[in-house]
């Protein structure tokens, strides 16, 4: 019986030069065995806050819905957290930012630190931070985290970390230079930072399922928000507000949303596809230029096939989640393992509920929890680094993207290289020059005249 | 007791002695001055590391000879300084330093064997540190990958890093080929050829003509006889070999006439170039050219009349294309039989200006003994004992019986044939009538031999052919480049053009694939 072991190499994916190894986060891989053939596997271990220590000061790039969230997770997260500068493109953002911060945390951010524009990034790094928590339209990641790490900050940084492979693979290298400087960066994979999945991990990583033979990803759901153009708005501002309905800046809605699913696929699996075969269409989506459904057929280099779907589209049911199979049984990922009859085998045990009865979720949210973390790993001085894998995670997102585009095969080799980059080439408040039409497959049928 | 003592405390005094003098030998033989005391006999050696960015730092720190030219301490330093040591040492007792190509030493498929990646990485632990370029961290991306491709080594990309090398560059040359506009008119119309005999071609819409040799039809024997010194068995057997008449370049593709083709349909970025589009390449009714090749092509000799160097078969059949469609002639390579007929000019000696291959050979015990007089090839004949290590200019030499340049020599020319060792035996028995190689195959034959080829490889029944993969081996990009080898300086082409309809013959309609 061959219990499933996890390599160090498999786990690190592509890298592989010697002293540059970008660890994964939370697990850390043991080499000692306690039973005859079992491997136990090492994960982190969880703080319900993080430790005291110096004063730290982060500002907030990208100050829209998330990022104000972000931000109060942030102060959430431990003892001498301080939000000390803004900055977004709008102003009425900012104005928002401010009013909830003051609302839910009594935090005042001053006036001579909240900066608009599309400079604001340059300007919150030069404002005094320790760190940045940057939570823009995902186009716009790549050069921020880029600035961050040149300016010599820590960094949040939310997922999706780019929308393109020319963005992804800025990412990776700059993770590779945060590496050298000794700077912690996050992301927004908040899955890795849950203790009901890392347990379920722990447990899938030491064979409770054997060898994990396929996989499958959902994110389907509802239509998302979106915004009306307005006429006292330039293109640029309506883009930006309506971001998430636009490929440019959000990556379409399996790069933006679907990420999450995908980076626990390579999580769990320890491998990232080699190639994907796609379809996407937009069925209902009116704004924009997205499609609202892909489902994609992800090949990894053992031939196993991992299916992932996606879905933007009211009344239709809804999935979010992910499951390993595996030859001795079959895992959801978040909380429970099944042998292969379908008998349940180990669930996770959620705190209890007020009144004694059995819980249904974890105490600390893994939104404060990831802040947790990323301070902890500050305070004491042993950074973590999860860009390069949420990057990886991306753009296997992206080849999704763009086989269902396309509808042809495409490789990951093919995105590693590709010099394909999206977006304008001028930013001001002003047209936007980028094609705007929705993306169709293969060739229309011409009849003979 | 006291004796075994005294026994003993000597061999250990001595035991001390030998190590401490060794561990000084070691070092003061790995100093820079010690180094330079023979290699001072090549003092660009010297100079170049003092231009270098391994000697001019920003931190002051200045990398010696032994940190790149031998590997770490503890990863087999002792052996590799030792078997250095020693050849150093074998090449000062017994060679003519003076006759060195130090030039060739520099380049890269050299500089690998005694530069060490383990030590570049011993000291450049981080990869990417925070001043890295975005062109460098795609490449150290593409460094550290899975992909990569097993011999690609630091140097492959930084060679100047240790050496000061004159206008070295290592990215994508997106300004190569682009010269200042000539004050000559250009042409506005191809040649017009009303009958059988030497024409100067012209390229419209650039200054470039060239001449056109015409070749009269005839029979010859093909390969060379089984005593011919230096032969290889793929020369034979002998054939019988009849071809109709031809035109033939009157010397080697030259970087004016290849430049004129790239300028007109050069393609940025790279689109073209990638291995998946070379089927569907053929297909297109225009014709898309080269894609910006990566460091220097030219390998800094100079261009001009220089044969063009470092394109690849297809680009050179595409240059024949274009060539064909913008002069309304048909121009295409030579197949290897006509090749070898109009190298021979009429003759059946191994050189067309006779004489025995071995009486041409330099280097060797054999030929130091019987001190060869080469004066008659190198009237003819660009080869590695009068080429210095590189191509020459036309003028360089005289030409054959059939008023050609440098069908030997010089640069190795592609032919349109499929290489096959025994392809001379698969033809059916008797006169070979226009032969044009085997159907199918993995390689082209290439003919002629070139600057860095001794004697033997240069006689007119020699056979070589393409070697795809190694010519690319180092080649940065993904996908390797189809225009450009990025580790072949010594193979170029002359065309062919087909004695027909639009060339003066008015008799024969032939039909052109």
């Amino acid at each position: 019986m061959k219990t499933y072991r996890i390599s160090r190499r498999n786990f690190l994916g592509t890298t592989a030069a010697a002293g540059l190894s970008s660890l994964t986060f939370p697990a850390i891989v043991t080499g000692c065995s306690s039973e005859k053939g079992k491997k136990e596997v090492k994960v982190m271990t969880f703080l319900d806050q993080a430790p005291d220590g110096q004063e730290l000061k982060a500002g907030l790039v990208g100050c829209g819905g998330r990022g104000t969230g972000a931000a109060i997770d942030f102060l959430n997260a431990g003892p001498k957290l301080k939000i000390a500068a803004l900055g977004d493109v709008l102003q009425d953002r900012i104005t928002a930012c401010r009013e909830e911060l003051k609302k839910q945390k009594g935090v005042e951010v001053p006036d001579e630190k909240c900066f608009v524009g599309f400079d604001a990034i340059q300007k919150v790094l030069d404002s005094g931070v320790d760190m940045v928590i940057l939570a823009t339209p995902p186009f716009f990641r790549p050069e921020h985290f880029a600035a961050a790490v040149e300016a010599r900050k820590h960094v949040f940084m939310e997922k999706p970390v780019c929308v393109d492979p020319v963005g992804g693979r800025s990412v990776i290298a700059t993770a590779r230079k945060a590496q050298g400087l000794g700077l912690s960066v996050a992301t927004g994979t908040q899955r890795r930072h849950q203790r009901d999945y890392v347990a379920n991990y722990k447990n899938v990583a030491e064979g409770m399922i054997g060898d994990i033979v396929s996989a499958n990803c959902y994110w389907n759901g509802g239509k998302l928000w979106h915004r009306d153009p307005n006429p006292t708005w330039s293109e640029m501002e309506y883009m930006i507000r309506n971001w998430v309905n636009w490929c440019w800046l959000s990556g379409d809605h399996i790069v933006e949303q679907h990420v999450h699913n995908l980076d626990v696929i390579h999580w769990f699996t320890g491998k990232y596809p080699i190639k994907a075969t796609a379809f996407g269409s937009r069925l209902r989506r009116v704004t924009g230029d997205q499609y609202d459904n892909f489902s994609v057929d992800y090949v990894f280099d053992n031939n196993m096939h991992v299916h992932s779907m996606c879905r933007q589209i009211n009344g239709c049911v809804n999935d979010v989640s992910e499951r390993m199979q595996g030859t001795k049984g079959s895992s959801n990922c978040i909380n429970t393992i099944w042998d292969s009859t379908g008998k349940e085998i180990w669930k996770y045990e959620y705190p209890a509920g007020e009144n004694g009865q059995p819980g249904t979720e974890l105490k600390i949210s893994p939104y404060v929890q990831e802040h947790i973390d990323l301070v902890t790993s500050i305070r004491n001085g042993k950074p973590i680094n999860e860009a390069e894998n949420t990057a990886m995670s991306t753009l296997v997102a992206i080849m999704g993207r763009i086989s269902a585009y396309t509808g042809k095969l495409v490789t990951l080799d093919e995105v590693m290289n590709s010099e394909m980059k999206l977006g304008p080439k001028v930013f001001a408040f002003g047209p936007v020059d980028v094609p705007k039409e929705v993306p169709l497959p293969g060739e229309a049928y011409v009849p003979n005249a | 007791m006291k004796r075994i003592w005294l026994w003993f405390l000597p061999g250990v005094l001595v035991g001390f002695l030998i190590i401490g003098s060794g561990s000084v030998l070691i070092r003061r033989t790995s100093s820079n001055e010690y180094c330079a005391s023979c290699h001072k006999i090549h003092p660009q050696a010297t100079v170049s590391w003092k231009k270098s960015g391994h000697y001019i730092t920003k931190s002051g720190y200045r990398t010696n000879c032994v940190d790149c030219h031998l590997p770490p301490h503890g990863q087999g330093y002792l052996a590799a300084k030792i078997k250095t040591g020693s050849r150093d040492l074998w090449s000062k007792w017994t060679k003519d330093t003076a006759k060195f190509d130090w030039e060739e030493k520099a380049r890269l498929e050299n500089a690998r064997k005694y530069v060490y990646e383990a030590s570049c990485l011993a000291c450049h632990e981080n990869l990417f540190p925070a001043a890295l370029s975005k062109a460098g961290e795609d490449a150290h991306i593409y460094y550290t990958s899975k992909n990569k491709p097993p011999d690609l080594q630091c140097i492959n990309c930084h060679l100047d890093a240790g050496h000061y090398i004159e206008g070295y560059v290592h990215t994508g040359n997106i300004n190569f080929g682009k010269t200042s506009l000539s004050n000559l008119p250009s042409f506005s119309s191809a040649a017009a050829v009303e009958h059988f005999g030497s024409f100067t071609e012209q390229i419209p819409g650039s200054t470039v003509s060239f001449s056109m040799i015409a070749i009269p039809g005839g029979t010859f024997k093909l390969g060379s006889p089984d005593n011919e010194p230096f032969r290889n068995d793929d020369e034979g057997p002998q054939r019988e070999v009849r071809l109709d008449s031809f035109y033939m370049a009157r010397v080697e593709t030259t970087w004016d006439e290849y430049l004129a083709f790239y300028a007109q349909t050069s393609a940025e970025g790279r689109s073209t170039d990638t291995e998946g589009l070379r089927v569907s390449a053929k297909t297109t009714d225009a014709i898309t050219g080269a894609t910006p090749p990566y460091g220097q092509p030219d390998q800094g000799w100079g261009k001009g009349q220089r044969p063009a160097i470092s394109i690849s078969f297809h680009a050179a059949e595409t240059y024949c294309r274009w060539l064909s469609s913008i002069t309304g002639k048909h121009y295409r390579l030579p197949t290897e039989a006509e090749w070898e007929f109009a190298c021979r000019g009429g003759t059946t000696t191994p050189y067309f200006f006779g004489g025995d291959p071995r009486q041409y050979e330099r280097s060797g015990i054999r030929a130091r003994i019987s001190h060869n007089d080469t004066s008659l090839i190198n009237t003819y004949v660009v080869y590695n004992e009068n080429s210095r290590g590189k191509t020459q200019e036309p003028p360089f030499v005289t030409p054959n019986p059939f008023g050609l340049k440098n069908m030997s020599g010089n640069v190795a020319e592609f032919c349109s044939d499929w290489y096959q060792s025994d392809a001379y035996s698969r033809y059916p028995a008797g006169l070979m009538i226009n032969p044009r190689g085997p159907e199918t195959g993995v390689e082209r034959v290439v003919r002629g031999g070139s600057y860095r080829d001794a004697a033997g490889k240069v006689r007119s029944a020699a056979r070589e052919f393409t070697r795809t993969e190694a010519w690319l081996r180092t080649d940065p990009q993904m996908p390797k480049s189809i225009w450009w080898y990025s580790d072949c300086f010594h193979v170029g082409f002359r065309v062919v053009c087909d004695f027909d309809e639009t060339t003066g013959n008015s008799r024969k309609k032939k039909n052109i694939e």
